[in-house]
């Protein structure tokens, strides 16, 4: 189908920052201008400035436990290995040979010391060094630098809880403090028992024809759209309850860098047996909750975090969901990338974890719980991806550039909760649309940072 | 093989193309309540992942699913496409079913077979999206009852790794 790009008059660069101006603007008035969820200079500036610069998730450390296991994962528009190294290490490559660009890796995952090009037969490490090539003294008269000649390896590689991030940039903050508040969440969300979390099962991958931010923001602060996107989880009595009152039980907490976090109120909506995110009382009994801070505890007993967004593009979502029609619902927790892939389309990656501890007869409920409402299948998931493309079909409008659209981010906001204790900021109501202001505001100062 | 083995071979093969074609057009029609009717009640309809691997028998990782579904969840997302707030299907798709290849065998138990098919699954969304095609192998058990076959199992699994239809609103 024809994507509309539109004809700019002057230069890109000063198109580009004549848009980040009426983002700017509009933004201080609760306005958006559409023109950001799809369009192919954005897109590529994206790539530029955000996606080789920031921190970004590329998967879990339970997936690649032991030396020399691999899988193929995405940063922005690049495909990497992602390896577990001799020493315990991970590293995260280019999946291209040094010598003609080839791609060294062939499949999802798996376990190599090694990495042999198909090409000319370049070799590499499974830490990305350059080992050696076929006829090395006849064509290249000695031994090429192992580290000049390594495949392109990721300067920063960091994990938190299990999670893996990397940065394709030596400047700017580590992980924990590019984190901030947020390593504290998940501190109280990963946190519960020493022996951490896995994920249950392979990943799933499907396409869907929205932008990558309408899943970013999303997941960041909108649980105003539930009542009306999701209200066939109620009409099909699926769930116990009525999911319209998900947005006044929703609370949100703010982090720096466009973190966001959706809490809800689930203890005084549907009771006590709801506290820490329903987890039943033997699994709770076996959680060690000793080094979290009496907010820590207070927040999970009373409001946990349920829904997030990690900017740019990595979410996390937790919530108690019946497995099958009619039992009491359980929690499930899932971990998901909003991937780019063109100028309003995206990958959508989809986790799912529980705690290493629980056992098998738990983790097979919450696998079915959560593949059942989120991921391809999910009932949850399905209307979010119909309902997303028409964000990237107006995102490229002739009529709308030409109208200078802007959408309304308007809703009426509360003041931060004065006598909160935590780090961030915690808001009493999900409405007023601030954590997608955040969102928005982080995502501008990165695309402008550079110009 | 003699003739009465053929003969039987060549009803089960009948029984199976029936079932299978007369399902694919109460799909194709959205008929789903009467599609319900040919479930068994035991039924475990399953979409397995499926991953980039050099060896075929490493390509479904264990117990990874896009749907693992019983009758129950099925119920579900039936009642979901009827309770005119299912957004992922409004309008509905126009979807074509196209199944062939079959492989019939009989199964260890006498009133059980084991049908292999291939489908294309052709599915027009929206008011004006492009249609995507979904390439599935299937694994079906047909339970022969005197009221009919019943699909007792069905593992769908799609030729892609990364799903180019943005979602799984359709029965494979």
């Amino acid at each position: 189908m024809y994507k509309y790009n539109s004809v700019v008059p002057g230069d890109e660069k000063k198109y580009l920052n004549a848009l980040y101006d009426r983002v700017e603007e509009g933004l201080n008035q609760g306005l958006l201008p559409v023109d950001v969820f799809n369009d192919e200079k954005v897109f590529r500036a994206e790539m530029e400035r955000i996606f080789t610069r920031t921190w970004v998730f590329v998967g879990h450390e339970s997936e690649i436990p032991n030396s020399g296991d691999f899988m193929l994962r995405k940063v922005g528009l690049d495909q990497v290995i992602v390896t577990r190294g001799s020493k315990g290490e991970i590293n995260v490559l280019l999946n291209h040979c040094r010598h003609r660009g080839t791609e060294v890796c062939h499949e999802d995952k798996g376990n190599a010391t090694h990495f042999r090009c198909p090409y000319h037969g370049w070799i590499y490490k499974n830490n990305g060094d350059f080992v050696g090539a076929p006829d090395m003294r006849q064509a290249y008269g000695g031994r090429l630098d192992a580290k000049k000649w390594g495949l392109l390896k990721a300067p920063r590689v960091d994990t938190i809880h299990g999670l893996i991030f990397t940065c394709l940039s030596d400047e700017g903050p580590g992980l924990r403090e590019y984190l901030g508040g947020a390593a504290w969440m998940f501190d109280a969300i990963f946190g519960l028992h020493p022996d951490g979390v896995r994920v249950l099962a392979a990943p799933e991958r499907f396409i869907v024809r929205a932008d990558w931010k309408s899943g970013a923001e999303n997941f960041c602060g909108d649980a105003y759209h539930v009542g009306t996107a999701h209200y066939s989880a109620t009409a099909s009595k699926f769930i116990p309850g009525d999911v319209r009152e998900t947005g006044p039980n929703a609370r949100g907490y703010m982090f720096e860098n466009g973190h966001g976090f959706i809490g809800h109120a689930l203890r005084s909506w549907f009771g006590p047996p709801f506290e820490l995110w329903g987890y039943p009382p033997e699994i709770r009994a076996q959680f060690d909750l000793s080094h979290l801070d009496e907010t820590q505890i207070d927040m999970i007993t009373n409001v946990p975090p349920t829904i997030s967004t990690i900017f740019p593009n990595m979410s996390y979502l937790r919530f108690p969901q019946p497995a099958q029609p009619g039992e009491f619902p359980l929690a499930f927790t899932s971990i998901r990338l909003w991937q780019p892939v063109a100028p309003g389309v995206m990958e959508l990656w989809n986790w799912i974890v529980d705690y290493k501890f629980m056992p098998e007869e738990y983790t097979k409920r919450s696998y079915i719980a959560g593949q059942f409402g989120f991921g391809s299948g999910g009932i949850f998931e399905q209307d979010d991806t119909a309902v997303w493309e028409g964000i990237a079909k107006v995102g490229s409008s002739p009529w709308s550039r030409k109208e200078k659209l802007q959408l309304n981010y308007q809703q009426v906001r509360v003041e931060p909760d004065p006598n909160w204790k935590g780090p961030g900021k915690f808001f009493n109501s999900i409405y007023g649309e601030y954590m997608q202001e955040a969102f928005w505001r982080r995502w501008l100062k990165d695309m402008r940072e550079s110009t | 093989m003699d003739m009465t083995n053929m003969l039987d071979q060549a009803t089960l093969f009948f029984t199976a193309q029936n079932f299978l074609s007369r399902e694919a057009k109460l799909l194709d029609e959205r008929r789903f309540e009467e599609w319900f009717e040919l479930l068994d009640d035991e039924i475990i309809y399953e979409v397995p992942n499926r991953e980039v691997r050099l060896a075929f028998a490493d390509e479904v990782p264990e117990g990874a699913f896009r749907i693992l579904d019983n009758k129950a969840l099925i119920k579900i997302r039936v009642d979901r496409f009827n309770s005119g707030y299912c957004w992922s299907e409004s309008p509905p798709s126009r979807t074509l079913r196209v199944i062939g290849s079959l492989i019939v065998n009989q199964s260890g138990q006498p009133d059980i077979i084991e049908v292999e098919s291939a489908m294309l699954l052709y599915r027009q969304r929206g008011t004006d999206m492009p249609g995507d095609v979904i390439p599935v192998r299937r694994l079906d058990q047909l339970r022969l009852t005197e009221a009919g076959s019943k699909l007792l199992r069905r593992r769908a699994l799609i030729a892609e790794t990364v799903l180019h239809t943005p979602n799984l609103g359709v029965f494979l």
